[in-house]
């Protein structure tokens, strides 16, 4: 038997504080080796990657960033019961070593809840060294007995020493270290224990201590009558504890955690940091987050952003066009000139116009990942949110909404993907959910052709700024009836670490910026396939004509005569007291495609080429009212986001549901502002 | 019973005078009224009406214009006082480890309320912690005790977490975190509030005893800044009204 058969893969997790450099330090592991994806149910990043150290495979899963092993976030959720329910082999706990005194804390939490063997990484060695703190590393080993090693996790120093110790651990496991908090406490956990033999007896302790801090996640699981004894004693203890203690048991279980965190570094401690090693990040952050100069700075960073996804972006961009629409002549070619065949109508006008259409926005994202995980590398994002967090507070959201939202006026879909800086899945959500609502690139096409139409020079300016001021005002608005309703419950947290600035290393940035962008790619990419196909369809059939497509006349007779063109005749009259009729919801139908197809339908229905943007102007006049315009701008920003844009919502919030909430709440609003504001102004003229 | 004069009850003002007198007395054979109003720290126009009331008690009298010395039963009290304050002071310096400004302040603010039956009390146990071996054992382990320190971390000695008398008193001078002013330290004593901002300022270290210190404040005053233990936090006003310092 070969040795790759005999072997099952050693099962590695990587625990520790957000900000500890563990993502650094994962994929200094698992070089190019891994998979993200999500975990099942919220929208927690769940990363999974391979090593190899001497012929054995090691299977690392890089747990969500937490603070403490509380059921608060969904973070702490899904790593706490991932350490509870996996299994694993290893448990590596990566700590920041300049703040030992704070991070430590996970550690005790996790010789508490004992889910393996443990390996204490502690990382950012060198900005430690650098402050002057010297351990005796050898008394932490035997004091906590389990290896200890140290790493810089961002250059990759240290990693073949954590490699080796994890494997070690895996052949000699040692005697697990004795924790004692304090003696209340340990009778206290030990007396709840007793009435936890249904549960696994590794993490009795655990389960224990999170029944006497009365943890909601563990009280609401363990509210069945087979528990009922354990969760009584530990109403008793708890009573105890605080009559003894004088204090609440959160407050008094934390400090023991505290005081066994500060003997044990008492005791390790050769030299204590007496150097401020943060002391250019401070002087930078005088200036950077400075009352006055802090807001033009952070909205000069933004607009750096927006300038090299939008403006750079464009070059490559159209490359990418110009190659899908030689693809696209060339697999045309193949056929006789002339021919009729729904294959290569399906090829070219459903498949490689539909696909690239998504393929274009990827020198975009994939420029606008680069932007963020600069932002988010250097520590920058931290001082944007706490900037701008009064203002998006107010709004039920958090300071970090802010950025994805400014991302949302290029394109939706990268600022949906965007949220994923957003730590709560409230603030997610409610953030993602109202981001179509930023008028976005693509959208501007729209009012290049409808503004001059209905609008003369004079006021042109005005409708824009009108139209983008509409939209933001409602993703506000919108935001807080969400936070108010579907998405109420208690405002997440805004305590933030903010960790000093530190150098971005091109690896981290890249892997981080590949990884989304791949996303972006695959998930987005199936869904807006089939969108494309089903829009391909319903554009191209029934034939009315077998004659082959020669002219614009016959392209509107054909779109006409088509399911889409029956939907849009449908439509009409929905369509009537907004001032429109049956030829916008035809072209509404392709905005749902992507909104710039709006003005490409709306060329073919009027028979034009749609380039002609001059003549389309005139022929819309003719038909339509200044104020039906202006009702169909409003309609166009607010209703029906983009296919691109549902499917990304979908992908981003994990269920379909979000995405059919978005469809259907913002289509509903659009329709309803857009009929208000044609009937009011109506009677105000 | 020679002891008439515990009847006679004066008010703190007078005796502290006649602490003061005695005082003199015992230094200087007698005290004059100048002497006295420089003791007390007042003019010596205030001292006379409190002359007046006491010879009229008869515990002081007249030698000259001037010059007073204490009468029998005068001087019987005037040593209960003195004694009191002395061993006030005592205690306050070696049993609680005050500095001997502080003792002596609190001494005198206290001598004239307690009742004679709570002064004994105290002089009983004051004797107990220095005279009797087991008193003076418990003594050196309550000094050594981390309770008597300001930071839980000087000592791990004692495991005595019951801080709730210490609490309390020093819930008086209490401000919000939110209140402090930029560049401004506080000691933590209480972290209100409940749920996930709690349990997250807990999992982030803000406990009682530690230092915070706000460094700035957003550009529309709200979130705030602050440092603790050597990393950085911001937190919105709103949260950080729940942590409440005492300013240091």
């Amino acid at each position: 038997m070969s040795r790759a058969q005999t072997q099952t893969p050693i099962r590695v997790a990587l625990a520790g504080n957000p900000n500890s450099g563990k993502t650094s330090l994962f994929n200094a592991l698992t070089g190019g080796r891994q998979h993200v994806g999500n975990y099942p149910g919220v929208t927690v990043e769940k990363r999974t990657g391979l090593y190899t150290l001497e012929g054995q495979e090691f299977e690392v899963s890089d747990l969500p960033g937490t603070y403490s092993m509380s059921s608060y976030t969904p973070e702490e959720r899904v790593a706490q019961d991932d350490l509870l329910e996996q299994d694993h082999d290893v448990v590596v706990v990566v700590v920041d070593s300049t703040t030992l005194s704070r991070s430590l804390v996970l550690l005790v939490q996790m010789l508490q809840l004992d889910p393996g063997r443990l390996v204490l990484c502690l990382n950012m060695a060198d900005e430690a060294a650098r402050s002057g703190q010297q351990l005796d590393l050898d008394l932490l080993r035997r004091l906590l007995n389990i290896p200890v090693v140290e790493t810089v996790g961002h250059r990759g120093e240290g990693i073949d020493g954590l490699k080796q110790a994890v494997r070690q651990v895996t052949i000699a496991s040692p005697e697990k270290c004795k924790l004692t908090l304090s003696p209340a406490l340990d009778h206290a956990i030990a007396a709840v224990a007793e009435h936890l033999t249904a549960v696994d007896r590794d993490h009795r302790a655990w389960v224990a201590t999170k029944l006497l801090l009365q943890d909601p996640l563990f009280v609401q699981r363990m509210n069945t009558a087979r528990f009922d004894r354990a969760l009584q004693e530990a109403q008793r203890q708890r009573v105890r504890l605080e009559a003894e203690s004088g204090r609440d048991v959160a407050l008094f279980v934390m400090e023991r955690y505290h005081g066994f965190v500060d003997g044990l570094l008492r005791q390790v401690t050769l030299r204590a940091p007496h150097r401020n090693a943060r002391l250019l990040s401070d002087g930078i952050d005088a200036v950077l987050v400075h009352r006055l100069f802090g807001l033009p700075f952070f909205f000069a960073v933004m607009y750096g952003i927006f300038w090299l996804t939008f403006t750079v972006g464009e070059y490559p961009m159209g490359w990418i066009e110009a190659g899908f629409a030689w693809l696209g002549t060339h697999i045309a070619s193949l056929w006789p000139p002339g021919a009729d065949s729904p294959l290569r109508s399906l090829l070219v006008d459903g498949i490689i116009a539909g696909v690239g259409g998504v393929v274009v926005f990827l020198p975009n994202i994939l420029l606008l990942f680069l932007g963020l995980a600069l932002v988010e590398d250097t520590g920058y994002m931290a001082r944007a949110a706490f900037l701008m967090d009064r203002l998006m507070h107010r709004f039920g959201l958090h300071g970090r909404s802010f950025v994805p939202m400014m991302v949302g006026f290029g394109c939706s879909v990268p600022g949906i993907m965007a949220t994923r800086t957003l730590e709560h899945e409230h603030d997610r959500l409610a953030t993602m959910l109202v981001l179509p609502l930023m008028s976005c690139g693509a959208r501007l096409t729209i009012w290049m052709l409808l503004i001059p139409a209905f609008f003369a020079p004079a006021w042109r300016a005005s409708a824009l700024w009108a139209i983008y001021a509409t939209g933001i005002v409602l993703a506000l608005a919108l935001a807080l009836l969400l936070r108010r309703t579907v998405l109420s419950g208690e405002d997440a947290p805004f305590v933030m670490e903010l960790p000093p600035y530190r150098m971005p290393t091109a690896r981290a940035v890249t892997t981080r910026m590949m990884q989304r962008s791949w996303l972006y790619l695959r998930k987005a990419g199936t869904v807006i396939l089939a969108i494309s196909i089903v829009m391909w369809f319903i554009t191209s059939y029934p034939r009315t004509l077998s004659a082959p497509r020669s002219g614009g006349a016959t392209g509107a007779a054909q779109l006409e005569g088509s399911i889409a063109g029956h939907i849009g005749k449908a439509m009409d009259p929905a369509l009537r007291p907004l001032g429109l009729d049956w030829k916008v919801g035809t072209a509404l139908i392709g905005a749902f495609a992507a909104k710039e197809v709006f003005v490409a339908q709306l060329g073919i229905i009027y028979a034009v080429g749609h380039d002609d943007g001059h003549t389309l102007r005139q022929q819309l006049r003719r038909d339509y009212s200044p104020r039906a315009g202006f009702a169909l701008m409003l309609f166009l920003l607010i209703a029906t986001p983009c296919m691109a844009t549902l499917a990304v919502t979908r992908r981003e919030s994990g269920s379909w549901k979000w995405a059919l909430l978005q469809l259907g709440g913002l289509t509903t609003l659009g329709y309803v502002v857009a009929l208000v504001f044609y009937q009011l102004s109506r009677l105000a003229v | 019973m020679p002891d008439t004069t515990a009847e006679i009850a004066i008010s703190a003002a007078l005796e502290d005078y006649l602490e003061t007198i005695y005082g003199l007395v015992r230094d200087n054979k007698l005290a004059r009224v100048k002497d006295i109003a420089r003791a007390r720290g007042v003019r010596s126009g205030s001292v006379t009406p409190a002359m007046k009331r006491l010879s009229e008690l008869g515990l002081i009298r007249y030698v000259q214009r001037e010059y007073i010395d204490l009468t029998a039963n005068g001087e019987q009290l005037a040593r209960r006082v003195f004694a009191r304050h002395q061993l006030l002071t005592r205690f306050f310096e070696e049993i609680l480890g005050m500095e001997n400004e502080t003792a002596e302040g609190d001494a005198c603010a206290m001598e004239h309320s307690l009742s004679p039956s709570g002064m004994d009390r105290l002089a009983r146990l004051f004797e107990f912690l220095r005279v009797c071996p087991e008193g003076s054992e418990l003594l050196q382990k309550f000094h050594r005790c981390s309770v008597v320190h300001q930071k839980h971390t000087t000592n791990e000695s004692c495991t005595c977490a019951n801080r709730s008398a210490l609490c309390h008193l020093h819930g008086q001078p209490n401000i919000a975190v939110a209140d402090l002013a930029a560049g401004q330290r506080g000691q933590v004593t209480h972290i209100n509030g409940s749920g996930a901002v709690r349990q997250r300022m807990l999992d982030m270290g803000i406990l009682p005893d530690v230092i915070v210190e706000v460094e700035r404040r957003a550009p529309a005053g709200d979130p705030i800044w602050i440092k603790l233990q050597g990393f950085q936090l911001s937190l919105r006003k709103k949260e950080a009204a729940a942590v409440l310092v005492t300013p240091v």
